[in-house]
């Protein structure tokens, strides 16, 4: 039996490691000025946030969290768990690390938004938009995020800014498909109505198709911060600061204890931020 | 549970192998040896050496399981793995007990003379012509001297204050370099970056290096990184053992040791002669290592470069037949 039968013959392979490195390393050493410009620009952006975050002291926190929860849910017992889990996370000595998480959280989230929010108008109106970015999604989503943490570290350096461009890719995917895919659930006939009363098609995407897939859109927001939650520790793997760093210290240091007592503070972070997000937005889906 | 499934796999196949080696007395069945690989670039390297050694003049069969030093070290002592060509001895709490008690034999010195510690590439101390970089901190010798240089290696995150890229959490180095940090009164002009694993401190590195940056950072030698970089080790005080915890010395060379399972010495003499006479040195794994990032070689290209380069080695470690044999197949 010849031999490419049985094994994958080598005359058929190619190189693609060699071009990725050297196109890599070329940026790393030209790109420079661009990848400056975008660094400062990103810091720049993530310390307004951490000073904002960092604006609110600790009781104000907790009380807002209480506040919130009650007129939201207008459960009493869900406020006062709620609060007494933030508490918690204070209690255990977390709570400065906590807010450079939220910083990293809150910066990501923003930008996804913003770049994700316009992406799904936009592909929800045509098909070959749509044909374009679906794959393009859905290889943000599984390719696995050390393959492009090293490289934004080379370009970025390490450190927060780099953690964010990451956490925005993995967390940008939601938004983009539930608003597109809100857009396009609500009734043809709705719209119809709309142009026929002399909206343009403008007036008809703000007035009424918006409005109308708030709730899916929400639901896409909700999950992006989820997804942005679930990369800290991922992201403290290339010297993002937080409560990630503490889950790593941890690990590499065999001590469980810091591991566990970081990684249940992630958790009431995320169910905190989830629980509150979606009650809001069952409001908003309720008045619209 | 896909790996743990594969390693049980693996381990029972090991088993299975070993009581047919001492079942059947027949010469068809072939040695089958483990060699753990605990996940740096240096012991991949030497692991490739040696099992194309074992494979090729000793007709061993060899076979390699990777996993994090823990539990490779753990698969040593109880005998799963039966070679380990880098044990960094420091870095381990119960190598001498072992070592006392029996389980493992300790062949030979691997190499002793590794560093560890803060490096700066050589142009931001002398410059660099060619490309155009300017000397940034003309005077910087030793640890102490970063103090005056902390506008030089500048945190981005925060200006005010130079970045020393530290050690990965959890290493024994990171403990040392973090008392270092207060000792020197480093601690008031510079902040200590954790880069959280290794690939992104060699990331870090690499790339201000290519941009002629100027970077202070934790690393060792020997590594691809080391050897393909100019890289200047900034001195200290002399190694002492009772200062060393405390930060207020440099780094001991730490004796690299080729092991073998206690039990595997007795049923393979032969290849354990060769092993016990395994020896090379820090510049040698360096130069192979950023041969092999350099070039891109898969890791048998490596060993055979290697060992045609450094025939030597070859008298050096293997009586003259055995050589012979390896000389016979690296020319094929």
């Amino acid at each position: 039996m010849p031999d490419w039968i049985t094994r994958f013959p080598k005359s058929l392979s190619i190189n693609i490691k060699d071009p990725i490195d050297k196109a890599i390393d070329h940026m790393v050493v030209n790109w420079s000025p661009f990848f400056d410009v975008l660094k400062t620009g990103l810091r720049a952006f993530l310390n307004l946030i951490g000073f904002l975050v960092n604006l609110v002291p600790w009781w104000l926190l907790i009380i807002a969290v209480f506040a919130l929860t009650l007129r939201m849910t207008r459960k009493r017992h869900k406020a006062v768990l709620y609060s007494l889990m933030l508490l918690f996370i204070g209690a255990i000595g977390l709570w400065d690390l906590m807010y450079q998480t939220l910083t990293i959280v809150i910066a990501s989230v923003f930008i996804s938004l913003l770049i994700g929010f316009p992406t799904g108008i936009l592909i929800s109106y045509g098909r070959r938009a749509d044909a374009i970015v679906r794959p393009i999604l859905d290889t943000m989503q599984t390719m696995p995020s050390f393959v492009y943490l090293i490289p934004a570290v080379m370009l970025l350096g390490l450190g927060n800014v780099p953690a964010v461009i990451a956490t925005t890719i993995y967390a940008i995917p939601p938004i983009v498909r539930m608003t597109s895919l809100g857009i396009r659930q609500v009734d043809r006939e709705v719209v119809e109505a709309a142009t026929a009363f002399g909206s343009t098609r403008f007036q008809a995407l703000v007035k009424v198709q918006i409005p109308q897939a708030l709730p899916t859109i929400m639901s896409g927001v909700n999950q992006t911060i989820m997804m942005a939650i679930a990369m800290v520790v991922t992201c403290s793997m290339i010297g993002a600061s937080g409560l990630g760093s503490e889950v790593v210290t941890g690990i590499n240091r065999l001590e469980s204890g810091r591991g566990v007592a970081a990684g249940a503070a992630i958790v009431i972070l995320a169910i905190i931020i989830d629980r509150l997000t979606q009650s809001i937005f069952k409001k908003d889906g309720e008045a619209s | 549970m896909k790996k743990r499934f594969i390693l049980y796999v693996v381990l029972l196949a090991m088993a299975l192998s070993v009581f047919g080696g001492c079942s059947s007395g027949s010469e068809e069945t072939k040695l089958q040896v483990t060699f753990g690989e605990a996940g740096w670039d240096s012991m991949k390297f030497h692991n490739a050496v040696a099992m194309y050694i074992s494979e090729v003049a000793y007709d061993i069969e060899v076979k390699e399981v990777s996993g994090t030093t823990a539990v490779t070290y753990g698969a040593l002592l109880s005998g799963d793995i039966q070679v380990f060509m880098e044990i960094w001895t420091e870095n381990l709490a119960t190598y001498d007990d072992d070592i006392a008690t029996g389980k493992i034999r300790e062949l030979s010195i691997n190499y002793g003379d590794n560093k560890q510690g803060l490096y700066v590439p050589r142009y931001v101390i002398e410059g660099d012509e060619k490309r155009g970089i300017e000397a940034a901190a003309p005077e910087l010798k030793t640890v102490e001297d970063l103090k005056n240089y902390s506008d030089v290696f500048t945190d981005p995150e925060d200006t005010s204050k130079g970045r020393i890229y530290g050690a990965i959490s959890g290493w024994e180095a990171d403990k040392v370099l973090r008392s270092k940090y207060t000792y020197y009164g480093l601690d008031e002009s510079y902040n200590y970056m954790d880069p959280g694993s290794d690939a992104a401190l060699s990331a870090a590195i690499s790339a201000a290096y290519e941009r002629g940056e100027p970077i202070v950072a934790y690393y060792w030698e020997p590594a691809w990184l080391t050897g393909k970089y100019d890289l200047v080790l900034l001195e200290d005080a002399p190694y002492d053992e009772s200062l060393y915890r405390d930060g207020k010395c440099a780094y001991p060379s730490v004796s690299v040791t080729v092991c073998v399972n206690s039990d595997f010495y007795e049923t393979a003499p032969e290849l354990c002669e060769f092993l016990s006479n395994y020896k090379t040195s820090s510049a040698l794994t360096s130069e192979a290592l950023s041969h092999m990032q350099d070039t891109g070689a898969t890791s048998e290209e490596m060993v055979i470069w290697f060992l045609t380069t450094y025939d030597e080695l070859l008298d050096q470690w293997l009586p003259e037949d055995k050589a012979g044999l390896v000389r016979e197949s690296l020319a094929s």
